[in-house]
């Protein structure tokens, strides 16, 4: 294949790269060790079972820079994904 | 292979590396094409002794074609040897040029996600990407995100923002689209999506979707 026939991949979004590297990249590169700013973990909970914007901008906008958050929100969202299987089966 | 110290002008064999003889009038027309064909060479394939076994395998080639050729009755002999050598060269250089692209293109499609994103630049641009979407993402497109990336199918989140899951789908990947686009526009360098490099949960809760909309 010469170059000229190569497709063109820029334009293109690979969903399955992009959620593989972010998962990765925002679990470790926001350490915020002093958890400044963190919202309870109520707040977070309640997020993962009713998202309102309203009422959770602020806390879905703290987990784009802080990476114990971001964990701990999607360690919720896993066990919220476990209950709702094990409902859904039996 | 060919001898000789000089980078710019070199003896070639009068055999070429598979055993073929050239014909001395060649071997001559060649030598006179060798300082030419090492510059254009070098550039394409960039190493002066694989430049020099080409240009002994197009002699070698030009060489029992001229033998062919050669009986009474036949067509003139070539008018300018030396020019016939070299465009010879260089239609064969553009040829292995070719199968480089070919088999880089190959090796590229074949590497797996962790060998693509051990690549530096590439993880910058993963990064980059990453980093603009959530900044412009709006609340229900990161709420996706967030869910999408835990392995949660469309058809699971689509609900949660009182959506279909195709729709949410769309909603969520027309909003990737356009950030990408943005970065394109402002000329930073942009991921190539040829392969994937997911982890275990996306790819499943991908192929989940998948599943469902062939049934």
């Amino acid at each position: 294949m010469t170059r000229k026939e190569r497709p063109e991949f820029d334009d293109e979004f690979n969903e399955a790269e992009f959620f593989g590297f972010a998962k990765s990249y925002l679990s470790e590169a926001f350490p915020n060790p002093q958890r400044v700013g963190c919202p309870p973990d109520c707040d977070l909970q309640r997020m993962a079972e009713h998202p309102v914007e309203a009422r959770d901008a602020a806390v879905s906008q703290h987990l784009t820079c802080c990476s114990p958050c971001f964990n701990r929100y999607i360690e919720i969202l896993a066990n919220l994904k476990r209950r709702s299987a094990s409902s859904a089966g039996s | 292979m060919a001898s000789g110290a000089s980078p710019s002008s070199f003896r070639l064999n009068s055999v070429d590396r598979h055993g073929r003889q050239i014909n001395p009038a060649v071997l001559a027309a060649a030598e006179a094409v060798s300082s030419r064909a090492l510059d254009y060479g070098v550039n394409l394939l960039g190493d002066a002794a694989v430049v020099a076994n080409t240009l002994e395998e197009v002699a070698a080639t030009v060489s029992q074609l001229i033998a062919r050729r050669d009986p009474p009755g036949e067509p003139a002999p070539i008018r300018n040897l030396p020019g016939y050598v070299f465009r010879a060269f260089v239609r064969q250089v553009k040829r292995l040029k070719n199968k480089e692209l070919a088999v880089l293109d190959a090796a590229i499609a074949g590497q797996t996600p962790a060998q693509r994103l051990a690549d530096p630049v590439r993880q910058l641009e993963m990064k980059i990407l990453v980093e603009e979407c959530l900044a412009q993402f709006d609340f229900m497109e990161r709420d996706m995100c967030w869910r999408r990336l835990e392995g949660f199918t469309w058809d699971e989140i689509g609900p949660v923002h009182g959506l279909s899951g195709h729709a949410a789908e769309v909603r969520f990947l027309n909003a990737a689209r356009a950030v990408k686009a943005n970065l394109a526009r402002s000329r930073k360098p942009l991921p190539r999506a040829a392969e994937t490099a997911q982890n275990e949960e996306s790819k499943l809760a991908i192929e989940t979707d998948d599943e469902k909309r062939t049934t």
